[in-house]
């Protein structure tokens, strides 16, 4: 080939590959950095009220706020909420113009547009006061004022207002920005859900979720929509990921309820039954949970984990059958007295009451340290489940049945006289062979229970049968606990506790030496200067 | 009336002779029979850049704003919301990367193959000439993108003039509107980049050619003697390496477009400075030096490779020791500057 | 023989050429539509928003309310079978139109242009029905789409 001709090829050559890299730079899509908001259009009447209110210097912050809010965009300004009729509740003349305004939009108002949302929150256990209905004799304890901005701020979620509307969504969603990032924060929970009650925002930071939150959460998006049946964008969950937002098989719902099995923060835990006609049996919303569990979990996991904290749950019931037997008891006995004015009472023996031990013991036991016991199994906070819950759980028992002894109970005697380790277990007793953790090799062989009972797992496989005949449990978990039950020298471990022997001994030696070191440290330690009370003596 | 008869009668020049001076210094122009040798016409390639560079430029300069508010945002619109505006960006980008690189090349072959000697000892300083106002451009452009490398890059640049002896001060001042990197700065390196230092390229370029034309290309030894006519067969080449230079930047803004750089902050240094891979040799020398005393080396090596072709005669009469004397120097000079480069390319 | 030999030879050497020009030509062709397309960014895109324009409970049937939307002009009608809703200019010369509720129907002053309530030109030289919104209606509220118009010096 001659060298015009080499060289015409060459044209042809990189001329092809000129078209091919411009069809190339033409596929590329740039990721951009920066999204720009759409500019809003403030309507005639809200430029009005932003006009004066800025002249006034009232609440104007709240005008920025709403200025970054969707509301905004869409055209939904002040008087789309704020507007009111004649005779309204909350109406009221605005003193510089003609409107008439609505101080407080209520659910009612949100429904305009949110309807579904709203409807959904009325059906929730966020929209019930229940604690009126059974507890309104709390106020002799605490007086109102100091209710005011104590109870009644965290219950204003379930206000039911003049025009009959239930709720308050800026619980929520702060105001006038009603941004979902805020709404969906932890700390917006942990507004209320927070404290020896419940303490559910400490539960989440101390489990692996809450974990991962902080420590990574801060890049995350948190204002993004949930669609329904879309996957869930971000790592690890907050709150309302389990208990509120969709997943690719769960809708998003405002109804908090629609995912909870148990009615755990109540006295005694039992199987939800709450709205069933819409959101069905407990088993249905038993699943919905677990559904949204296995977006990040395997199966088995969550179904152990599960069957687990629902023991932990009727052991709760066991605990407080013993609270509830000794304080009707020391009634019975005219040991304690209910507060009772004209002929009504005001404290209830298996419920509060304030001015003897038992009583105290008894309410906390159920409204303290009862739910953080149930509620950190729920939630992996296991600290929650261990020293702010069983342990203090026992303390107060301990603490009912010695004040009973020094009141002459002549049973209490008995058990506070008794040296036999059962005495701690008063009650009967659930368990479940192992943990979701993994097989543990040593840890099932120390426990007083499992030597001292040879019949241990039969009558506790009698027990949980129970209740699953009951229909306390459903029938794959007891399927679930049979398979451990059967396999349990596996799943606790024992099967393989001689094989780690030569493990477990270099830590035995190593535990030998620590408790050398502290005799040696501090025990023998005699100093010479003996104490000044005894030179005193 | 045929068009060029209409056009004869407004322009009445003489066509014929147009025709043939065009023929003379255009199409027949005898190129030498080494310039076959692709390696040997590298030349040519920053002379294909520079319209490159200048109308993907006035392209840049459609939506560019040179303030300190805007400069960023107004790169970033470009880079992600124009239509292929990260093609034109990362186009002009790697055409002034390539454009060093192959102006780097160009003067290497002009040194090894002695063709700044006389009488073509003033081309070689047109040439040294061209080579700075390059790298001005390129850092002035650089600087306009005001994120924080670059913004950094053009106060330790503009510091690093401060040290000149006695108009430091006074330089540092003209370039910078100011005490230090402000908006004055970057409507001052705007203006340098988009029509002052282009104009004087081009003008220096003109210049280089018609040096180079009047002249002759000079030819090495050591192959054969002849000529060939410009086209078609050179004009071809041209054409080829054009197609392959806007494919290969087409693919490198696709493969590694230029980012975007967090915005400048005038009052944050990021922790880790550097400016385009071109300084840093002399980066990594002023690092290890101090700095008068850098500068003054610096502008010390700088005089002498400009005055070369009247120095070289002076270090021997022996032609052969001459030519010795040429490889040695190139070649330490050259791995020194790539040594430099790779040194500071791998530290922190 | 020898003859059509050489000539075929020279029709192969042309549809080279030819080839060779035609590649060149597409390369050089689309490097220029990239170029254009750089200078005249078209909006990838477009972006629309709903916009609450009105409550039916609010705005009585038959009549038209005027509102604003991106500064401009809008009327919102509400007719027999729902809302329709008009940008304000007129599609003549781009003056703003204007509400005559006792004629019940849209007058432009600058040079006599009438529509009627459905939006079409009635009389006068506007060539074309006035622009409508995309209307959706949700119960008793009224939404329009409107387009994206986003904050920053690039709109």
């Amino acid at each position: 080939m001659n060298n015009a001709k080499i060289q015409q090829w060459l044209i042809g050559i990189f001329s092809v590959l000129l078209i091919v890299s411009l069809m190339i730079v033409a596929t590329v899509e740039i990721k951009k950095t920066r999204e720009y908001k759409p500019e809003i259009d403030i309507d005639k009447i809200t430029a009005r009220c932003i006009t004066c209110h800025e002249k006034e210097n009232i609440a104007v912050k709240q005008i920025d706020a709403w200025e970054e809010s969707e509301h905004a965009v869409m055209g939904i300004g002040c008087f789309e909420c704020h507007e009111a009729k004649d005779g309204d509740f909350d109406a009221q003349r605005c003193p510089e113009s003609d409107f008439l305004i609505a101080r407080h939009p209520t659910p009612k108002d949100c429904a305009e547009c949110h309807e579904q949302q709203v409807a959904e929150f009325a059906n929730s256990k966020h929209a019930h006061q229940f604690w009126l209905f059974a507890n309104a004799d709390r106020a002799v304890y605490e007086n109102p004022i100091s209710t005011r901005h104590g109870c009644e701020q965290c219950h204003q979620v379930g206000n039911i207002w003049p025009d009959g509307s239930v709720g308050e969504c800026d619980v929520c969603h702060a105001k006038h920005s009603f941004d979902l990032a805020v709404a969906r924060q932890p700390e917006t929970c942990g507004e209320c859900h927070i404290g020896p009650d419940h303490p559910h925002i400490e539960i989440y930071n101390e489990s692996k979720h809450g974990n991962i939150f902080i420590t990574k959460g801060g890049e995350w998006d948190m204002g993004y929509h949930t669609a329904d049946n879309e996957p869930i964008p971000i790592e690890a969950p907050v709150c309302v990921t389990c208990h509120m937002d969709g997943n690719e098989k769960q809708p998003m719902t405002h109804n908090v309820s629609a995912r909870l099995a148990w009615e755990s923060q109540s006295p005694w835990s039992y199987r939800t039954v709450w709205d069933e006609e819409n959101l069905g049996s407990w088993e249905v919303k038993r699943e919905r949970m677990e559904s949204i569990c296995k977006s990040c979990h395997a199966p088995n996991f969550i179904e152990t984990y599960l069957v687990t904290a629902d023991l932990v749950n009727l052991q709760y019931n066991e605990i407080r059958r013993m609270f509830v037997y000794w304080t009707k008891k020391l009634t019975n006995d005219s040991l304690i007295d209910r507060l009772k004015a004209d002929g009504k009472f005001y404290s209830n023996p298996v419920l509060n009451g304030w001015d003897e031990v038992p009583e105290l013991e008894m309410y906390h036991a159920w409204h303290h340290e009862g739910r953080r016991f149930r509620h950190g199994a729920e939630m992996m906070g296991a600290d929650f489940t261990q020293w702010h819950g069983i342990w203090d759980l026992q303390e107060d028992m301990v603490e009912l049945i010695a004040w009973a002894a020094e009141h002459g109970d002549k049973e209490a005697e008995e058990w506070v006289e008794s040296n036999h380790p059962s005495k701690f277990a008063p009650y009967a007793l659930y368990d479940i062979p192992g943990s979701a953790w993994g097989i543990p090799t040593k840890t099932n062989t120390t426990p007083f229970v499992y030597k001292d009972n040879k019949d241990y797992w039969d009558r506790i496989k009698a027990n949980v049968e129970t209740v699953y005949k009951k229909g306390l449990l459903a029938e794959d978990q007891w399927d679930l606990w049979m398979k451990r039950y059967e396999n349990k020298d596996h799943y606790l471990g024992l099967k393989y506790s001689s094989d780690v022997d030569s493990t477990w001994n270099f830590y035995k030696e190593r535990n030998a030496l620590d408790t050398k070191a502290f005799k040696e440290q501090a025990v023998k330690l005699n100093l010479p200067g003996k104490s000044f009370w005894e030179r005193k003596k | 009336m045929s068009v060029k008869e209409w056009l004869k009668e407004r322009f009445p020049i003489d066509y014929e002779k147009f025709v043939e001076i065009n023929e003379n210094i255009f199409i027949k122009e005898p190129i030498p029979l080494h310039m076959k040798k692709w390696l040997l016409a590298m030349g040519t390639t920053p002379f294909i850049l520079l319209p490159m560079q200048i109308i993907t430029g006035i392209l840049l300069a459609f939506y560019f704003v040179p303030s300190p508010e805007m400069a960023y945002e107004s790169v970033r619109y470009i880079t992600e919301e124009v239509q292929l505006g990260f093609w034109i960006r990362g186009f002009h980008h790697w055409g002034a990367n390539l454009m060093i690189i192959s102006i780097f090349l160009h003067m290497m072959r002009v040194f090894f193959t002695h063709a700044y000697r006389k009488p073509r000892e003033i081309n070689w300083i047109v040439g040294f000439i061209l080579l700075f106002l390059v790298l001005t451009i390129s850092f002035t452009g650089y600087s306009l993108t005001y994120n924080q490398l670059s913004y950094w890059a053009a106060t330790v640049g503009t510091n690093l003039v401060k040290e000149t002896p006695l108009i430091g001060g006074f330089l540092v001042n003209m370039l910078r509107g100011g005490e230090s990197v402000t908006a004055n700065t970057l409507t001052r390196f705007y203006t340098l980049h988009v029509w002052l230092l282009p104009l004087l390229i081009t003008l220096m370029i003109v210049i280089h050619i018609i040096v180079l034309r009047v002249h002759g290309i000079s030819e090495p030894e050591g192959y054969d003697k002849g000529y060939y006519p410009f086209y078609p067969s050179h004009f071809n080449k041209i054409i080829i390496v054009t197609l392959f230079l806007i494919s290969l930047i087409s693919l490198l803004t696709v493969i590694l477009p230029p980012g975007l750089g967090q915005p400048a902050d005038p009052m944050n240094t990021p922790l880790h400075i550097k400016p385009e891979w071109y300084f840093f040799s002399v980066f990594l020398f002023l690092k290890l030096v101090p700095i008068k005393l850098g500068i003054l080396l610096i502008g010390l090596i700088v005089l002498i490779m400009i005055f070369w072709p009247f120095i070289e005669p002076l270090t021997s009469k022996k032609e052969d020791r001459r030519a010795i004397i040429n490889y040695v120097l190139g070649g330490t000079a050259i791995l020194i500057l790539i040594a430099f480069t790779i040194l500071e390319t791998i530290s922190l | 023989m020898e003859k059509e030999k050489q000539q075929k030879q020279t029709r192969r050497d042309f549809l080279f050429k030819f080839g060779i020009i035609g590649v060149l030509v597409i390369g050089i062709g689309a490097f220029v539509r990239n170029l254009f397309l750089f200078i005249f960014p078209r909006k990838k895109e477009v972006r629309y928003h709903k916009y609450l324009v009105g409550r039916v409970s609010k705005i009585p049937l038959g009549e038209a309310k005027e509102i604003t939307i991106q500064k401009k002009p809008v009327f919102v009608v509400h007719l027999e079978d729902g809302f329709k809703v008009f940008s304000g200019i007129c599609t003549h010369l781009g003056c703003i139109i204007k509400w005559e509720e006792n004629n019940n129907r849209f007058f432009c002053p600058c040079h006599k242009g009438i529509f009627d309530k459905t939006g079409k030109v009635v009389d006068g030289p506007p060539p074309e029905p006035l622009h409508e919104y995309k209307v959706e209606q949700e119960e008793d509220l009224v939404f329009v789409y409107v387009k994206d118009k986003v904050k920053g010096p690039w709109s």
